[in-house]
């Protein structure tokens, strides 16, 4: 295992004149190469966390760690931010306006030749697909654009972390998804580590490697997103990375009873649970299953997702393929697969 | 936070205050002065006609502030948002009734519609110019530029993309002014109404031309006629309650606004077709044009006509030269002594006591120049003799006063720069002074510079100050004209009221020409 | 980083700024020189004197220039308003710079005379005025020239035999409307306080409440009165006797206004003093009094009747002939001219009456 390329250990950062604790106790391990996402809703400090990072905040209690050197602490050590090496990719783009493209592209380049840089600024918009704007202005251009440009100011210096603050979250929805497969490809096509704060699942999701799920200031929990997806330890992770449904049961080791029948689960437990069960892990059946009826239909064509309520239970239902039921059928449920156990 | 350490953050406070200090002394030499007021003399500052100017000077400045926006909205809008022709050609034309002393508006208005005056020759119907709405009139074609400016700012500043969302959810064009523009331009309003304001509350020069009684006059005749500063003084601290009572109205309009969006280079909205209806758009220009500064021009051309007592062009030309340094001193001195309270203001505007220091910079600004200049040389005399006679204290009078000028352009100027911006530099490597110097600078200079032309401007046709405290000997273009004015020498006036006028616009079109293309709006 | 629209614009600038600098670099250099042409002839200058003077420059700049030259006195002088000049002396206290104050009126140098900041003149100086009513009675200041006050008339409005014989009379309807007055003015204050002092206390309220419902304009000041005479905005203003002259000087065509005196002992035919003080605290009390001296000279005293045809006070010298009325035939009444200090007994009075 090689070493980390960034550390925070029990990161604390407070915030305003109140001195309100944005950021507590938090932890994470960054490697090179590795893409990791800091998910969350609005104000759970995740954007803190990254600012910090990036020296723009100074840090309360913790330690962050940079390439085996401390960058922040509680002790007062506090690198500059312009020494850090680390690029930012910021939710507005703050690009420059007085700058062209290609100013602004260069701007981190202002110690190298001007041969050198002319190379890297060209290389950069090659990459991001913005040649033949190089003497635009940010007003000039539209939104998906300001971002490349954004973004190939970021990488232009070659930092060794790139840390993305909502990137996308600026940019018009149908937008977002093209843009963000495109950042994708260019970070894998330069080997960037990165950084990304987002409150978008889907965005965290495909982005990156492991996610780190936060609240209130604190880690939830971490892990892959397939982890975190398949046995979210709280009912807030499993809400925040897909649809779900939580009934309460009482277990009696491999299974539970629960208004939807004897449920098995994931991982054997006792005594009264909360259990979390996504929507593709029941399906609807004419006969048999616990008995309900339809009171909700959204097709989508390839899925369609009903809403059925029962005996004590209300549940989203995911069927894909076919969609025979309607409004007011009686139907019955039945549990596919584990359900997870929820702790707390 | 931002990158600014706590020695630089200590440092910007400390002299924000002492900036905020050195405002508030005329206000503290007014009460030592008034300590030494005897009993009688409450007796009639207490009469009833305290009241009476009182409500006078008030309704004024109501008046006046009222006018001067009505008049600048529209013309600030014709001039950034619209595709009138001629549209730069007017901006700095409309600028011009700042640099002429409002005393020769009052003679113009006077030379114009007074008795005797021109429509009187012709026999046409005028109005009656004499008192309340003479005042009003001079006044508000003097004093609008400053909502002009502060507007046509706040105008440059709009984000296209909103007005296009409004568009797309039903509003007709007005109605997407009327409610997303008109909003963002309750700042600017409140910025440039206090200007107007307690410029209308200093003012002596325009009201006594036109027979209206103010607080101002009061304290003026209290000087001349009795010799008495200590009523005068008195008279002075009602016109600064007044002064800070509007302050603290302020505060409930005004209040924490933070940066525009953060560099995410909102695009300009796109220009308003006239077509047709541009007749409409020049006559508002011209007309305002020809009150504003056609009719002053005109006047003191005429006076070219009557015959000049003797030339001296030596002296004339040593004049000018003094007016435009010491004009281009106060600028200087004054922009660079209000950026650490700009810069507060603008990045701390929640904090009350940066709300409280960038209104109290304000205290001096309405009250009339020669008792500011008597504060100086009390303190200065006292304190610093060794200053006294040489300039150091008449530029400190025009920071003093001025200061709310270079402020509120400065404040703006901060507020366009988003911190985002200053962090994007460091995250590329750049250090604080790298970023000082390749993202903030250009960024902020539009609006300094503005703010400079502004102190500029008032500092060219500044007077009582400049006779008071100048070393002796030192003549501007402002003296000469009152050397001239004051005796009837009409003809000799004309001359250097003409080089005023023709330096001031020159500032103000090196200040337009100046703004950056892309965007980045200067005055505010 | 902008760039600039065009090379000719930067070169323009350039130019622009380079000849900003030449003339900065000069303002500069004529920090401390004064701007008045040196004749070759004149001796170097030692000592300098500090005069304020709230007389204009152009009344007294030419006089003050000649007066250097003659004796290579090198004299500075601060010009502003009388009234600003005297706050400013008294503000400055035993520090001021000032060695002469020259004022407009015999008001201020009252003010001054109160608190003790003028120094005593010496027995040639105040030889050199005869008539006591214009030099200070404790002899700290003393006249330079005199201005009577009078009623200045539109020809074309007015018929000479409607024309007052005394002041009184402004109080009947007949004038209802046709009278300008400049109540701010220090010379009609003076003339309220004569009236106060001549007549008693009543008798001017009485005065002032008959004219005032005659509704006069107020006017600035003298000259603003004299415009309108012209204009014809007002029939007849209380003035200054020299104002006319003035304002006729400056116009090409005839100017349609006279003065008209009021008869002999009436408050009316008020004249007072401008004049000047030496302070106490003069450093260069030698030449300042030299100064003063020069100006009760006859070159001087003659340059006051030519130039604004004011009266000279000395007894040698005649007033300027289109003045048409000498001192004596004006019969002034017999006044103590520094009990016009009590200004600001006038200015209460006006206040409480609504004139001011």
């Amino acid at each position: 295992m090689s070493e980390p390329l960034l550390t925070v250990e029990e990161l604390c950062v407070c915030l305003g004149e109140e001195r309100h604790v944005a950021v507590e106790d938090l932890s994470l391990e960054l490697r090179a190469e590795e893409r990791v996402a800091l998910l969350g809703p609005s104000g759970c400090g995740k954007t803190t966390t990254l600012r910090a990072i990036a020296g723009f905040e100074p840090v309360r209690g913790g330690r962050i760690s940079f390439e085996g050197r401390v960058q922040s602490d509680a002790g007062g050590v506090r690198v500059p931010a312009h020494r850090r090496g680390m690029g930012y990719v910021f939710q507005e783009f703050a690009l420059f306006p007085h700058l062209s493209v290609e100013e602004n592209v260069g701007f981190g380049l202002r110690k190298q030749s001007r041969a050198d840089a002319t190379k890297r600024i060209a290389e950069m918009l090659r990459l991001t697909g913005l040649e033949g704007l190089e003497a635009r202005r940010p007003f000039e251009l539209s939104g998906g654009q300001q971002q490349r440009v954004a973004l190939a100011r970021a990488l232009a210096p070659s930092p060794r972390l790139l840390l993305l603050d909502e990137p996308f979250s600026s940019l018009d929805p149908n937008l977002r998804g093209t843009t963000r497969r495109h950042t994708e490809r260019v970070l894998t096509s330069v080997g960037a580590t990165a950084l990304l704060v987002t409150h978008d699942r889907d965005e965290a999701m495909s982005f990156a490697d492991r996610l780190i799920v936060m609240r209130a200031g604190r880690a939830e929990q971490a892990g892959t997103p397939e982890e975190l997806y398949a046995a979210p330890r709280s009912a807030f992770v499993a809400e925040f990375l897909g649809a779900a449904n939580f009934v309460e049961g009482e277990a009696t080791g491999q299974s539970a009873r629960t208004a939807l029948g004897e449920v098995p689960l994931r991982v054997p437990a006792s005594g009264t649970v909360s259990l979390c069960l996504r929507p593709e892990s029941l399906e609807l059946v004419v006969e048999g299953g616990a008995p309900a009826r339809v009171v909700e239909r959204e097709y989508h064509g390839a899925s369609c997702i009903y809403g059925v309520e029962g005996e004590g239970f209300q549940v989203a239902v995911l069927a894909v393929g076919d969609a025979p039921f309607r409004k007011g059928d009686a139907v019955g449920v039945r549990v596919r697969a584990p359900a997870v156990v929820l702790e707390g | 936070m931002g990158p600014l350490g706590s020695i630089a953050r200590t440092a910007l406070w400390v002299a924000s205050c002492l900036v905020v200090a050195a405002a508030c002394l005329p206000g503290f030499y007014l009460l030592l002065r008034a300590g030494e007021v005897d009993a009688r003399a409450w007796e009639v500052f207490f009469g009833g006609r305290t009241l009476e100017l009182l409500g006078s000077t008030l309704s004024l400045a109501f008046a006046v502030t009222l006018a001067a926006t009505l008049i600048a909205l529209p013309l600030a809008w014709l001039t950034t948002l619209s595709d009138l022709p001629g549209r730069r050609a007017f901006t700095v034309l409309l600028c011009l009734p700042l640099a002429v002393p409002s005393f020769i508006h009052g003679y113009a208005l006077l030379a114009a519609f007074g008795d005797g005056g021109l429509l009187d020759g012709w026999g046409a119907p005028r109005p009656r110019i004499y008192g309340f709405w003479g005042a009003t009139f001079a006044l508000t074609f003097s004093t609008f530029p400053f909502s002009f400016l502060a507007f046509r700012a706040a105008l440059l500043r709009q984000d296209g993309s909103l007005l296009e969302a409004a568009r797309s959810l039903g509003a007709s064009p007005f109605e997407a002014f009327a409610r997303v523009t008109l909003p963002q331009l309750l700042q600017a309003f409140r910025a440039s109404g206090l200007l107007v304001a307690f410029y209308v509350l200093s003012d002596f020069g325009a009201v006594s031309l036109l027979q209206y009684d103010t607080f101002s006059r009061a304290i003026y005749l209290q000087l001349e006629g009795a010799f008495d500063r200590s009523l005068a003084a008195l008279w002075s601290l009602g016109l600064m309650a007044l002064a800070v009572l509007a302050l603290g109205g302020s505060w409930f309009f005004g209040g924490a606004e933070g940066p525009t969006h953060a560099g995410r280079a909102s695009r300009r909205p796109r220009r308003a077709h006239l077509g047709g209806h541009a007749v409409w758009g020049f006559a508002a220009v011209l007309g305002t044009l020809a009150a504003g500064v056609g009719v002053p021009v005109g006047v003191i051309v005429l006076w070219l006509t009557r015959a000049a007592d003797r030339w001296d062009f030596e002296r004339f030309w040593t004049a000018a030269v003094n007016s435009l340094w010491i004009s281009l001193l106060a600028a200087l001195v004054t922009v660079l002594c209000t950026l650490p309270l700009a810069w507060l203001s603008a990045r701390r505007a929640s904090s009350p006591l940066v709300r409280v220091l960038e209104r109290a910079a304000y205290a001096s600004y309405a009250l009339p120049p020669i008792v500011v200049a008597l504060s100086l040389v009390s303190f200065g005399i006292r304190a610093a003799p060794f200053l006294y006679g040489t300039f150091v204290l008449l530029v400190a009078a025009h920071v003093v006063r001025f200061a709310p000028q270079a402020l509120g352009a400065s404040r703006g100027a901060f507020l366009q720069l988003s911190p985002r911006l200053t962090e994007a530099g460091n995250s590329l490597g750049g250090s604080g002074l790298d970023v000082a110097r390749l993202v903030a600078w250009p960024l902020l200079r539009p609006g300094l510079v503005a703010g400079g032309a502004l102190v500029f401007l008032t500092t060219m046709k500044e007077l009582p100050a400049t006779l008071l405290l100048a070393p002796i000997g030192f003549s501007t273009l402002a003296t000469q004209i009152w050397s001239a004015t004051a005796e009837g020498y009409f003809a000799e006036a004309a001359l250097p009221s003409l080089l005023l006028i023709a330096l001031s616009s020159a500032s103000v079109a090196f200040t337009l020409h100046r703004e950056d293309s892309a965007g980045v709006g200067a005055t505010g | 980083m902008d760039r600039p629209k065009s090379p000719l614009l930067t070169a323009a600038l350039l130019v622009g700024a380079v000849a900003l600098l030449a003339l900065l670099a000069w303002g500069v250099s004529s920090l401390r020189t004064r701007s008045a042409p040196e004749s070759e002839a004149a001796p170097p200058a030692a000592e300098v004197l500090t005069v304020y003077s709230g007389r204009n420059e152009k009344l007294i700049g030419e006089l003050i220039e000649r007066f250097e030259r003659e004796t290579g006195i090198r004299v500075q002088v601060r010009y502003g308003e009388t009234a600003q000049l005297a706050a400013l002396l008294l503000e400055e206290g035993p520090r001021s710079p000032a060695d002469v104050f020259i004022a407009q009126d015999a008001g201020a140098l009252g003010a001054l005379a109160r608190s003790e900041s003028l120094a005593p003149l010496p027995e040639p100086i105040l030889a050199r005025v005869p008539d006591e009513r214009f030099r200070s009675p404790d002899g700290v200041w003393v006249g330079l020239s005199g201005r009577a006050r009078v009623l200045a008339y539109n020809t074309q409005r007015v018929k000479p035999e409607e024309l007052p014989r005394k002041v009184q009379a402004l109080t009947d309807p007949s004038w209802k409307g046709r009278l300008g007055w400049a109540p701010g003015n220090a010379s009609f204050q003076a003339f309220v306080t004569a009236l106060r002092l001549l007549q008693g206390e009543e008798a001017a309220v009485a005065w002032l409440r008959g004219v005032q419902s005659n509704q006069p304009r107020k006017y600035k000041n003298n000259t603003a009165i004299i415009e309108a005479l012209a204009r014809g905005e007002i029939d007849v203003g209380l003035v200054n006797h020299y104002y006319v002259f003035a304002a006729a000087k400056d116009r090409p065509e005839a100017l349609p206004v006279q003065n008209h005196y009021f008869e002999q002992g009436d408050p009316g035919a008020l004249v007072n003093v401008a004049g000047a003080g030496i302070l106490r605290t003069s450093r260069q009390p030698a030449l300042a009094e030299r100064f003063v001296q020069y100006l009760l000279g006859e070159s001087a005293q003659r340059y006051f009747t030519e130039r604004t045809f004011e009266y000279p006070v000395v007894a040698d010298i005649d007033p300027h002939e289109k003045v048409g009325r000498t001192l004596a035939e004006i019969g002034a009444p017999k006044l103590d001219l520094s009990k016009l200090e009590d200004l600001q007994g006038t200015v209460r009075l006006l206040q409480r009456e609504g004139v001011l």
